[in-house]
């Protein structure tokens, strides 16, 4: 394991971390709702494009570069349990209990998809 | 602390300006935050009592909405500062203030700084009394914000509501909230609402209460208390006058399942209102109900929360409308008349804004 490897996955993460503060930013304000659907929007890309990732059967670093650092800092687990607890706080437990249902079915459909693109490929 | 020898000198209650300033979290200005900045000429001038106040949603002029909500929309959350203290001192920050923030709205407004807490002979037929306390202030072992609401509401006054500050100046002297400390003198602010008789009557009272207080009276008008309509807001003659709009509601009034003044500020951005923001208080009442807040073991959140709207007249009158639709059931809406304005506009500095009370 290079020194360069762990330079890579530093800055391959951050800018990951960074895109997904931009999407986040960009689909939250378009909709405008109450229901947190940029953290949605982004962890379903993320779930397409990580199943993508494994189904092109990568090499170990690659897929080190590629999955743990650019899609594992893009996606956010934090963030989709904060915002599911904020719903609760106001009272909202239709949509936190949406929010958590849609995240791990179209998640879970959307990793698949992913995969099957990627062996397709 | 000399700003409190100049209140006192000058009588029991001095004609005071009162200078606030809308802005953004993350404004800079220089090398550091226009919120610092501010706050540290206010510390400089000694300036008898200011607050800086954390926004939970907003938007302004661009119509970008900042909201605590989401994480990533939460960057850049509304700001705001109040500063009151005599006429020539509040005069002396006021070009430094409005050269510090390029952009958002500042407003000066008349208040009268109460040294003592003997009731003035000429009190506004509704006044709102804003009492500043230091976070950790107690009063026989209850913390002073309860302890003031408590007695608003045993009273009878309109609604009171408890706010946090994180920086600001109490008696001339700076105090600024840090992350490990007791932070004990950072003030809050508690705004109560009431006819001002009733008002006048609970002055004494606070001034056996509270070892030093700082207390500043406005004139308002109510236009909805407890959701019953009582008069829109009275438009003042010639075009273009500012008024402001303060919304009391509570976290636990909903519309549609969303707490109410989420619901309200959604509307008012669609409906072209220039600017809003939302505060959550910690602790208070609007409205027959005993004061609330929130519990370590709740269901939901019970903190009130304040909407301001700061408009021209004939806006707010259309913010208004949307208000009484949505606050139909709960709630204590006033408006102020605000008597100058400075807002950023496209190629013009802040700094050649004139800024007078007559």
């Amino acid at each position: 394991m290079s020194v360069l490897l762990w330079v890579a996955v530093v800055l391959i993460g951050g800018a990951g971390s960074v895109v997904r503060f931009l999407a986040d930013g960009v689909v939250g304000s378009a909709a405008g709702r109450d229901f947190p659907v940029g953290t949605l929007a982004v962890n379903l890309s993320g779930a397409v494009l990580l199943g993508l990732l494994t189904g092109l059967a990568l090499g170990h670093d690659q897929a080190l570069l590629a999955g743990t650092a650019a899609v594992g800092s893009y996606t956010t687990f934090s963030t989709w349990m904060l915002e599911t607890q904020r719903l609760t706080e106001e009272r909202q437990h239709g949509k936190a209990l949406v929010n958590i249902v849609l995240s791990l079915a179209a998640g879970i459909a959307a990793a698949a998809l992913g995969r099957l693109i990627g062996l397709q490929l | 602390m000399t700003s409190s020898a100049a209140v006192t000198s000058t009588g029991p209650a001095t004609d005071s300006l009162k200078l606030t300033s809308y802005f953004g979290e993350r404004q800079r200005c220089g090398s550091g935050f226009v919120a610092d900045a501010l706050l540290g000429l206010y510390g400089r001038h000694e300036i008898a009592t200011s607050i800086l106040l954390r926004g939970t949603e907003g938007f302004g002029l661009k119509h970008h909405l900042r909201t605590d909500r989401s994480l990533s929309l939460s960057e850049d959350l509304p700001l705001i500062t109040v500063a009151v203290d005599t006429r020539p001192r509040i005069e002396a920050v006021l070009a430094p203030v409005l050269a510090l923030s390029p952009a958002g709205l500042v407003t000066l407004e008349r208040a009268r700084l109460l040294a003592d807490t003997t009731a003035p002979g000429d009190l506004p037929e509704t006044a709102k009394l804003t009492v500043y306390l230091g976070r950790q202030e107690r009063v026989f072992r209850v913390p002073a914000f309860v302890a003031v609401c408590d007695l608003l509401h045993r009273r009878g006054v309109d609604g009171a509501t408890a706010l946090l500050g994180v920086d600001g100046t109490a008696h001339g002297q700076r105090e600024r909230a840090a992350f490990f400390s007791r932070n004990a003198e950072v003030p809050m602010m508690v705004i109560a609402v009431g006819p001002g008789e009733q008002i006048g009557q609970v002055l004494p009272e606070l001034g056996g209460l509270l070892r030093r207080p700082l207390l500043t009276l406005e004139r308002v008008q109510v236009c909805k208390r407890d959701g019953r309509l009582l008069a829109a807001p009275a438009a003042r003659p010639g075009a273009g006058q500012w008024q402001k709009l303060m919304i009391y509601t509570s976290e636990a009034t909903r519309h549609r399942g969303a707490p109410v003044h989420r619901a309200i500020v959604r509307r008012l951005r669609s409906a072209g209102i220039s600017g809003a923001t939302t505060q959550r208080g910690v602790w208070g009442f609007h409205g027959d109900h005993p004061p609330h807040g929130d519990r370590l073991l709740q269901w939901g959140r019970h903190v009130p929360a304040v909407t301001i709207v700061v408009d021209t007249q004939e806006r707010i009158a259309a913010a208004f409308a949307v208000v009484d639709e949505l606050a139909s059931e709960r709630g204590l809406v006033t408006v102020e008349d605000i008597p100058a304005v400075a807002r950023s506009e496209p190629g013009r500095e802040r700094s050649s804004f004139v800024m007078k009370i007559s």
